[in-house]
């Protein structure tokens, strides 16, 4: 099974160097960017199976970002975990609209985030079936 | 009287006296009927005479009447004549030399006591007229008064009648709905508020409507040119008599600052809480990886328990930051000063700065220590503030570029002046006067770099507030900033060591 591909983006290195270890540990191949411009190119380039976005981020912020995804014909069915340190939750239709299929508030447990990825992952798959 | 007798009593005789001699023949009776003829003719003359100063006495009667009449006619506004000319026209009426001077006595008599009485109630209407003036003065003083305060005040007073025409706008309506107050007065509301003001016509209407004392209702305006303003809108209806509305009240009081305030306070509750959980997001994960087993190697644990390290360091800073803000403007916090070299403290915060520079590869610049730059001050307020200059030199200027400090001294004015400048980001015009304001962020530097606001506030708290002196700040957008504050020197110069750095 050739392995799943992540793209991690955090305009705090430590984070993205976090995760990408964890998720490396765990089967998971990386890449990662520093704002949501970058994330966005690399998503069309590399087209990878799920996105973990951190939501506060300079230039192009996880909305926007997760917007701009879905638009594009090419990146529309990839799936977002969305991170965040705002005090609240992203609101409920925000989250509908934008397909967003798991949010975790900071400070966040890696060992649950790659859960919700796996779950993520698990749901994609028995759609497409 | 006794003319009316003497005439009547002459006529009768004579038409006695007539009838007689009808009974008188010829012959020795001619010379009685001749005789009695003569008495006749002569009663005649007397009754005559008597008609003729009776009738002129009724003439005179009459005509004096008309022009009392008239007098008193005239006389009905006492006003127009003062005391002086009253007693020149009673004067008047006592040159009728010509009349019989009972008839003159009584009707001077009648003239003088009317004349009188006019002087009398003309004086009492007089005193009475003057007080209304006088009180009509006072009221128009008072309503003047209070037109000049409700013309003076900074809300925003519209009055509108039943018609909504205007009864009264202050400046400040005119201002805020850019109309000429002077010119509103009774112009049908619409004519003066335009527009893109619709909704305060829409407020007046309901409020008619519904009768209401008093409805308060927030509402945005933007006039082209500015930033859009809030208002407190309170609209009162006026009721008359019969409780039927008969006017509306709308006062606006300007909560646009309060409002920029509260928002401000909302973005950095929620950036702060930002700030704080992002430090904390790694310390969480990489103490989790450790306890897991995730790090492999040693060199990954070590790598690990730096990071955990910086992370609590930078947490713990930001928490500081927040508090010593807090502190020192509820003036909390006990100054310690005592004379201490600048050039000293800078020296020791150039250091601290080396390692965050070198990661970003940015050149920071000392100079020459300088002698006799001592301030009288407090060591660890004045360490924060450099600290919080030079790092914001580094933090907001691009990879390559170069921070400098430097210490000059005016001996003229007795004052250190100690700055920083970067090649950085630079800061807009408009926005270079709120760069020391608590929580403010430079809106295009936003993104660039992470800060909670509050950074420069510390320091102008600490120089200005603690210190008495001032801080100030020159920049380019683009180009870079110069950050920097003057302190007054301290008198008692001891020299310095000079340290080549």
């Amino acid at each position: 099974m050739s392995e799943r591909k992540v793209l991690v983006v955090d305009d705090e290195i430590h984070i993205v160097h976090v995760v990408a270890i964890k998720l490396r540990n765990n089967g998971f191949d990386v890449i990662t960017a520093e704002n949501g411009s970058q994330a966005y190119e690399l998503a069309c380039k590399e087209k990878p199976d799920i996105i973990v976005a951190d939501y506060q981020m300079p230039v192009m912020n996880g909305l926007e970002l997760t917007e701009k995804i879905r638009q594009n014909e090419a990146t529309k069915n990839i799936p977002v975990v969305m991170l965040t340190a705002r005090s609240f939750s992203i609101e409920e239709d925000i989250r509908k609209k934008l397909q967003i299929s798991q949010c975790l508030s900071k400070p966040f447990s890696p060992k649950e985030l790659l859960r919700s990825i796996e779950d993520t992952l698990y749901q994609t798959v028995v759609q497409k079936d | 009287m006794i003319t009316t007798f003497i005439t009547a009593g002459c006529l009768a005789l004579a038409a006695i006296l007539e009838l007689l001699n009808l009974g008188f023949g010829g012959g020795w009776e001619e010379g009685v009927y001749y005789s009695v003829h003569m008495l006749t003719i002569l009663c005649l003359f007397i009754g005559a005479a008597g008609t003729i100063l009776l009738g002129r006495h009724l003439l005179i009667h009459s005509e004096l009447l008309d022009s009392i009449a008239s007098q008193l006619v005239t006389k009905k506004e006492p006003k127009l004549s003062d005391e002086e000319t009253l007693a020149a026209e009673k004067k008047q009426f006592e040159y009728f030399s010509w009349l019989p001077s009972k008839l003159k006595k009584q009707y001077r008599q009648v003239i003088i006591e009317t004349l009188d009485g006019f002087c009398c109630s003309n004086s009492e209407l007089q005193k009475q007229l003057r007080e209304l003036k006088i009180q009509k003065q006072l009221s128009e003083k008072q309503k003047r008064n209070t037109e000049a305060i409700i013309y003076s005040i900074r809300d925003a007073v519209v009055v509108v009648d039943e018609s909504e025409r205007v009864l009264m706008a202050n400046e400040s309506a005119g201002r805020i709905f850019n109309f000429d107050f002077n010119k509103a007065l009774r112009k049908h509301i619409t004519e003066v508020i335009k527009e893109d003001k619709k909704q305060f016509i829409k407020l007046l209407r309901a409020s008619k409507q519904d009768k209401a004392r008093a409805t308060k209702q927030e509402i945005v305006f933007s006039n082209d040119d500015q930033e859009p303003k809030t208002f407190n809108c309170i609209v009162s209806c006026v009721k008359d008599e019969k409780q039927q509305v008969c006017g509306v009240v709308a006062i606006l009081h300007d909560i646009s600052r309060e409002k920029e305030v509260s928002q401000m306070k909302n973005d950095f509750v929620s950036h702060v809480s930002h700030e704080l959980k992002t430090p904390l997001a790694s310390i969480t994960a990489y103490s989790e990886l450790l306890a897991e087993g995730e790090a492999d190697d040693e060199e990954t644990r070590k790598e690990f328990y730096s990071i955990i390290q910086n992370q609590a360091q930078r947490l713990n800073r930001l928490i500081e930051d927040i508090l010593n803000v807090s502190r020192i403007e509820s003036g909390l916090i006990k100054v310690k000063k005592e004379p201490v070299s600048l050039t000293i403290i800078i020296q020791q915060q150039l250091q601290m700065i080396k390692s965050y520079a070198e990661e970003k590869n940015i050149t920071v610049i000392g100079q020459e220590p300088i002698v006799f730059d001592q301030v009288y001050a407090d060591k660890d307020m004045i360490s924060q503030v450099i600290v919080n200059l030079l790092s914001n030199a580094v933090k907001y200027t691009p990879s390559g570029g170069t921070v400098k400090i430097e210490t000059e001294v005016d001996e003229i004015g007795n004052i250190a002046r100690v700055s920083v400048t970067d090649t950085g980001v630079g800061i807009p015009q408009e926005e270079i006067d709120h760069v020391f304001d608590k929580f403010y962020r430079v809106k295009a530097n936003e993104s660039k770099a992470k800060g909670t606001g509050l950074g420069l506030n510390l320091v102008k708290q600490i120089i200005e507030k603690m210190h008495n002196g001032r801080v100030f700040v020159r920049s380019k957008q683009n180009q870079g900033s110069t950050f920097g504050f003057e302190l007054t020197l301290s008198k008692a110069q001891t020299p310095e060591p000079v340290n080549k750095m």
